[in-house]
């Protein structure tokens, strides 16, 4: 027990850089997300045949590979044309992986906001795009709430397979950490504290903007 | 003010309106009955496009309204529309529901849209619930807050769609009488509903349909104390 508090005290400062790595991994890949999960969520309740065809090709293909797939086939199939640093190129994969599921977090919320809202905004002579903007979407980004912090937690962690294409985050530290002293279960047990104290402290915000929505209405 | 001809609607296979001819004039209160499923909804919401006709024409202030071609929110800012579950917008106040489409729609200053929209509940006996949020209110006085919504968009006409069968029967009565002194400032109004003592009362005209078309139609007096179609007695007789 003492080797293993000596282990991750020692190990700490290198940690902290990781997990800033983790989260800026994370941070930036599930705003992208964000924004690419609700143009699709909107290309499907648009109504058009043709965007939600490309949005059941996005959506099928991307739920229907494993994510280490993706990252690897952008990671080396990408850079065969662009420069990519694994970095973006682990970031943009973890982006277009969380999207897909984003998109079907807003698409589900969207239809679940009852057909009378958009007909009680529509008779009141709105626009379709601005009753979308002012009446349905503020009624699902609510309802999103708790389904996209699930989503959130699961791309927090997932971002531990860019550990793959050579990023040094939490996972790989403590993949080389676990190399070099053969202490495979005291590293492995460290990376998952380390998820574990961001997914707590993660949950903790989410409660308390849950609560905040809840009391403002 | 409304001029529909020959309208046909169908659902899938299911042909619901039949070649409906309906003339509503200028500050006239045309109410619509019938069973359920002889179509007066369905006419109801093609009157604000919320269902798009298959065939015959509508012709609103003298213009006739292709969808296609005519901008149907436009339309709609001149024709105001109550719904039998309210369909107030949950994520605003009494106050945000009312100034909604004036401030976004017309464009007109948020001040002034407040101004009015505080006159306009007052119309309503709501001045105090300004700042309440719908699921605060009960089922009477949200249908009150639509009216005042629909209202301030200024509109020519009023179109209600059963404004009070969700209600509690002790709630009725208050929706009612908002929509009487709606009726007698001379707002243009068409109402489906089942309350036949508001038909007989507030009615210029009643109108009967029976599966997609219009049976039968006159002044209150007429139809309720003599009707001729016998599916308008034997509705009657059972309603009344």
């Amino acid at each position: 027990m003492t080797s293993f508090l000596h282990d991750l005290i020692a190990t700490f400062p290198a940690f902290t850089r990781a997990a800033w790595m983790t989260l800026q991994i994370t941070g930036i890949s599930l705003g992208l997300a964000l924004v690419i999960g609700l143009i699709f969520a909107l290309m499907k309740v648009s109504g058009l045949k043709s965007l939600g065809i490309v949005y059941n090709g996005y959506v099928g293909i991307i739920r229907g590979t494993p994510l280490i797939v993706q990252i690897m086939w952008l990671y080396f199939g990408i850079t065969h044309f662009v420069v990519l640093s694994a970095f973006w190129a682990g970031t943009i994969a973890l982006a277009i992986h969380s999207g897909a599921y984003i998109a079907e977090i807003f698409r589900g919320c969207i239809q679940s906001v009852d057909r009378g809202q958009m007909e009680a905004a529509q008779s009141l002579g709105m626009k379709r795009g601005l009753a979308m903007r002012r009446i349905i979407l503020p009624q699902a980004f609510k309802r999103a709430i708790p389904p996209m912090g699930n989503q959130f937690i699961i791309g927090l962690k997932d971002s531990s397979l860019v550990a793959f294409i050579g990023i040094t985050e939490i996972f790989s530290l403590s993949m080389d950490n676990a190399a070099v002293t053969f202490k495979q279960l005291e590293f492995y047990t460290i990376a998952g504290l380390y998820y574990l104290a961001m997914v707590a402290l993660f949950t903790y915000v989410l409660s308390r903007l849950e609560h905040r929505m809840d009391t403002a209405k | 003010m409304i001029t529909v001809s020959n309208l046909h609607k169908y659902f899938g296979e299911l042909h619901v309106l039949k070649g409906v001819d309906l003339e509503v004039r200028p500050q006239e209160v045309v109410v619509l009955i019938g069973a359920s499923g002889s179509g007066k909804s369905t006419l109801l919401r093609c009157l604000n496009f919320l269902e798009l006709k298959d065939e015959g024409s509508i012709v609103i202030d003298g213009q006739e309204i292709d969808p296609a071609t005519t901008p149907l929110n436009k339309v709609r800012e001149n024709v105001g529309m109550v719904f039998q579950h309210f369909n107030l917008f949950p994520h605003m106040t009494v106050l945000e529901n009312v100034i909604e489409a004036p401030v976004h729609v017309k464009h007109i200053p948020k001040a002034e849209a407040i101004e009015q929209a505080r006159q306009l509940l007052d119309k309503v006996g709501l001045s105090n619930k300004g700042d309440v949020y719908p699921e605060k209110l009960s089922g009477g006085q949200k249908q009150r807050v639509a009216i005042a919504r629909a209202l301030a968009m200024e509109p020519s006409a009023m179109l209600f769609d059963e404004p009070t069968s969700a209600l509690d029967p002790e709630l009725v009565g208050e929706v009612l009488e908002v929509m009487k002194g709606l009726a007698a400032d001379g707002m243009t109004m068409v109402v489906v509903t089942h309350e036949m003592g508001f038909a007989r009362e507030v009615a210029d005209r009643v109108v009967f349909l029976d599966g997609g078309t219009i049976a039968e139609q006159g002044p209150p007096g007429t139809f309720f104390s003599n009707p001729q179609h016998p599916k308008a007695r034997q509705f009657l007789s059972r309603v009344l």
